[in-house]
C-alpha cells in the first residue's frame, strides 16, 4: 500500500465513525473522500476478495440478500454492500470498513450491489469473479435516460472486468444481448414457457422491438414486461435456452412461492422466501451466481428458504392488527408486479401509496401512468382504504382517480405520525407502496413505533 | 355524442406515461354520458385518419425513431399532412410533435427529414432540458395555466405560419431561449409537456375536447366536472415552479 492508500484508509474510518457518532448513516460521503485522495483505492483493496457483483434495473437487493444467505450458510468470511449504498463511494466506504489500517483485507468474499450507471466506474476496480445482471427496464428516465443507454453503460463496465463469468437474464432481450458483445464466458437463468400460463402480448414493453435489427419481436410466451420467450422474425435473434431454468411454478404465495428448477438437466426443488414472479426471477439468477461461484447449487438453494430481504422490499411488520407490507416501487414493472401480487392475495386490505420525487427517485413521476393501477381499482371491493401520501401525493391521488377508484374515496396523508398513528388502528392487513426516499423516511417512523433495523446495518 | 380518437404509434411512443393523456379523455368524456372509442394504430398498421375525430401522437425513445419514419414514409405522413390542414385536432407530445414538423437536425449536422405537417423544425443540442415546467396558453389555445414535465435535448423554433402554444413561464420549453413553448396551428396541439399533460390540466384537456367537439358537431358544450384532485395536484406544483 502506498502511504497515499493508507492515508486515504485512515480518513474514511475516520469520517465513518464521526458519521456514526452523529447517529448518520455515513455510508457514502467516507469513500467520496477517500477516493478523491486515492483514486484506484478500491482497485487496491478489491484484488484479494473474491466478489459477485450484482447489477440491472429491478432485483438488485433482493438477489445480493439471497447470495448472501448462501455465503453465510457455507460459512464463508464474507462482507456486503447491505445498505443500498450502491455507487461506487458507498462501495469503497465498505471495503475500507472491511480492512486494517494498513490495508489488508479482514475478509475473503463480497456481495457487492451496483448501480446500473455507476457499474462502468465500479467494474473495473472491482474485478468481480462473477457479475449478475438481472434485468433492464425503464426507470427513472430523467437520470438514467433510454433502457437502450442504460445497457450500454452496463456493456462498458462489464469490458473492464473481462475475467468475470457473467450470469444473464435468459428472458430479458437487452440484458441477454450483452453476451455476444462481450469476451465474458456467460450463463444464463430464466423461467421457461412451461412454468407461466401463456401470455403472447405484452401489457406493456419496454423493447419491443429487435435490439439488433429493429424488428418487432415475437413471443412463445410472457412472464411480465417484456420479459419471456422473444424471438426475432428476421435476424433469429432469440432467447437463449436458460442454464439455471424455472420450469414449474408449483405454488404462489402471500409469503413466498414453490418452484421447480433444472439445474444443467437436474431437477431441484426450491422454495424461495419471498412471493410475485420477480422474486423467482432473483431466485434464479442468485442460485446461478451462487452455483458459479463454485459453492454448489444446494447451497444456493437452501439460502432461497431462508434469507430475509427487509428493507421495505416485501417487508413485514408488526402494524395494525392485520400487520403491514412495505413494497418498495420505482418504475412500471416492478410496480406492476406488486399490483400483480396485491391481486392474488385474499380478502379486504388497506393501500398506502407514498410517492416522492427526489433524486433517487426519479424527479419524472409520469411513470405511474404507465404502471397498471386499473388492476388496482379492479380489487375495489376489497380495498378497504386507499391512502395517498409522499411529496407528490396529489399526483398519486389523480392517478388512482383516473384508473376508476372515485375521489371521495381516496384520503390523502402527508404527516408520517400520523400515517403510522392511522395504520397501527387498522384491523386488515396494510400494503404500503412507497418509492426509494419514500420507504427511508415512512420506514424509519413505522420502525420507530414497532422496531426494525436502521437502515444501514 | 361521441368521439373517435385514434392513438398513434402506441406501441413505440409509450415513453414518459402519455398513455395517460389518453386515459385522461377517456375518462372525462365517459364521466359527462359522452361516449369515446379509442384505436390503437401500431406500426405497420394502416388506417383512415380521416374517420376519426382526434389524433393523439405521444413521445418516444430514439431506439425505435427509425422504424417509425419508415412507416410514416410508407404514406401515412400524406395522410397526415391532409387530416391537419382538414382541421382535424391533433395532441402531439414531445417526439410526436418534433416529428409533424420539416426536419430534426442532430448536434453534429445530420438532418433526418419529418413529415412537414406544420411548420416547425428541431435541431439538437448537447443539453438536455429536463425538469417540471410550466407554461400559459395562448387565448386561441384555452388561455390556461399548464404545468408539465419536459425531457427534451431537441430545441424547437417555429415558422411564420405557426403560433406558440403558450408562453414559457418557468422552464425550457421549445428552446429555451426564446420564451415560447409548443405550438398551434389550426386544431393541431403541439408541446413538449409529459407529466402527463392532460391529468393534471383539465382546462387544457376540455378545450381539447371541446375543439374536436365543436368540430364534429358544429357545436358543443360540456358540463363542469369536480376538478378538485386535478386542481390540486396541478395548483400545488404550479406554486412550485
Amino acid at each position: 500500500m502506498s502511504l497515499k492508500a493508507i492515508l486515504a484508509i485512515l480518513l474514511c474510518k475516520a469520517l465513518r465513525l464521526v458519521s456514526r457518532l452523529l447517529h448518520r448513516g455515513g455510508t457514502a460521503m467516507p469513500g467520496r473522500f477517500a477516493l478523491k485522495l486515492c483514486p484506484n483505492l478500491l482497485a487496491l483493496l478489491a484484488k484479494d476478495v473474491k466478489s459477485v457483483a450484482i447489477t440491472g434495473t429491478n432485483g438488485k437487493t433482493t438477489s445480493a440478500r439471497m447470495v448472501e444467505e448462501a455465503f453465510a450458510g457455507q460459512g464463508l468470511n464474507y462482507f456486503a454492500n447491505r445498505s443500498g449504498a450502491n455507487l461506487i463511494s458507498g462501495i469503497t466506504t465498505e471495503f475500507v470498513m472491511n480492512c486494517t489500517l494498513t490495508g489488508k483485507m479482514r475478509k475473503d468474499y463480497a456481495v457487492i450491489e451496483c448501480d446500473e450507471a455507476a457499474a462502468r466506474m465500479v467494474f473495473g476496480q472491482l474485478k468481480p469473479q462473477v457479475i449478475l445482471v438481472t434485468n433492464l427496464f425503464r426507470d427513472q428516465l430523467d437520470r438514467y435516460g433510454e433502457v437502450t443507454h442504460t445497457l450500454e453503460n452496463i456493456l462498458e463496465a462489464v469490458k473492464g472486468a473481462p475475467e468475470a463469468l457473467l450470469c444473464l437474464n435468459a428472458d430479458c432481450s437487452l440484458t441477454a444481448s450483452l453476451a455476444d458483445r462481450l469476451p465474458n464466458r456467460v450463463v444464463y437463468f430464466g423461467i421457461d414457457g412451461s412454468a407461466v400460463p401463456a401470455r403472447l402480448k405484452p401489457e406493456i414493453s419496454d423493447a419491443t422491438h429487435c435490439i439488433r435489427c429493429k424488428t418487432e419481436y415475437e413471443y412463445d410466451y410472457i412472464t411480465y414486461g417484456h420479459l419471456g420467450g422473444f424471438r426475432c422474425p428476421k435476424c433469429g435473434y432469440r432467447r437463449h435456452k436458460a442454464d439455471y431454468a424455472v420450469t414449474d411454478i408449483v405454488q404462489q404465495r402471500p409469503d413466498g412461492s414453490s418452484v421447480v428448477m433444472d439445474i444443467k438437466g437436474k431437477k431441484e426443488l426450491a422454495d424461495v422466501n419471498l412471493p410475485a414472479m420477480y422474486n423467482i426471477y432473483n431466485a434464479a439468477g442468485a442460485v446461478a451466481a451462487v452455483s458459479e461461484m463454485g459453492l454448489g447449487v444446494q447451497a444456493a438453494i437452501a439460502a432461497l428458504g431462508r434469507f430475509k430481504c427487509g428493507f421495505g422490499r416485501m417487508e413485514p411488520f408488526d402494524l395494525g392488527q392485520g400487520g403491514a407490507t412495505m413494497m418498495l416501487v420505482k418504475n412500471p414493472a416492478g410496480c406492476n408486479q406488486v399490483i400483480e401480487f396485491l391481486q392474488n392475495i385474499p380478502g379486504r386490505f388497506n393501500l398506502v401509496v407514498c410517492l416522492n420525487d427526489r433524486s433517487a427517485d426519479g424527479t419524472d413521476v409520469s411513470w405511474i401512468w404507465d404502471a397498471d393501477f386499473e388492476g388496482l381499482a379492479a380489487l375495489s371491493s376489497r380495498l378497504e382504504n386507499v391512502v395517498v401520501s409522499g411529496d407528490r401525493a396529489g399526483d398519486m391521488r389523480v392517478r388512482i382517480k383516473y384508473a376508476g377508484i372515485p375521489d371521495g374515496r381516496i384520503a390523502m396523508e402527508r404527516d408520517y405520525e400520523k400515517l403510522v398513528d392511522w395504520m397501527a388502528r387498522q384491523e386488515k392487513p396494510i400494503y404500503i407502496m412507497p418509492t426509494y426516499t419514500a420507504m427511508l423516511e415512512l420506514r424509519q417512523e413505522v420502525i420507530k413505533r414497532c422496531g426494525g433495523q436502521d437502515f444501514w446495518e | 355524442m361521441e368521439l373517435r380518437i385514434c392513438h398513434m404509434y402506441p406501441d413505440v411512443l409509450n415513453l414518459y406515461g402519455d398513455r395517460g393523456d389518453i386515459l385522461c379523455m377517456s375518462q372525462r368524456l365517459k364521466w359527462r354520458g359522452l361516449g369515446v372509442e379509442v384505436t390503437r394504430l401500431p406500426i405497420g398498421q394502416t388506417a383512415r385518419l380521416a374517420s376519426y375525430d382526434l389524433v393523439f401522437i405521444g413521445g418516444g425513445q430514439d431506439f425505435e425513431q427509425q422504424v417509425l419514419l419508415e412507416d410514416l414514409h410508407r404514406g401515412k405522413d400524406r395522410e397526415i399532412r391532409a387530416a391537419v390542414e382538414d382541421g382535424m385536432p391533433f395532441l402531439a407530445i414531445c417526439g410526436g410533435y418534433q416529428m409533424l414538423g420539416n426536419y430534426y437536425e442532430t448536434y453534429d449536422g445530420q438532418r433526418c427529414d419529418f413529415i412537414g405537417a406544420i411548420d416547425i423544425y428541431t435541431v439538437g443540442s448537447k443539453k438536455r432540458m429536463i425538469g417540471n415546467y410550466k407554461f400559459q396558453c395562448s387565448p386561441e389555445a384555452g388561455g390556461s395555466l399548464v404545468v408539465g414535465f419536459e425531457n427534451h435535448s431537441g430545441k424547437t423554433r417555429l415558422g411564420s405560419s405557426v403560433r406558440p402554444l403558450g408562453k414559457v413561464l418557468s422552464g425550457y420549453g421549445n428552446n429555451g431561449e426564446d420564451g415560447t413553448e409548443g405550438a398551434h396551428y389550426k386544431n393541431v396541439f403541439g408541446t413538449y409537456s409529459h407529466g402527463p399533460l392532460l391529468p393534471k390540466n383539465p382546462a387544457f384537456c376540455d378545450h381539447l375536447l371541446l375543439t374536436a367537439l365543436t368540430r364534429k358537431y358544429g357545436a358543443a358544450e360540456l358540463e363542469p366536472l369536480d376538478d378538485t384532485a386535478e386542481l390540486f395536484a396541478h395548483d400545488e406544483m404550479a406554486a412550485k415552479l
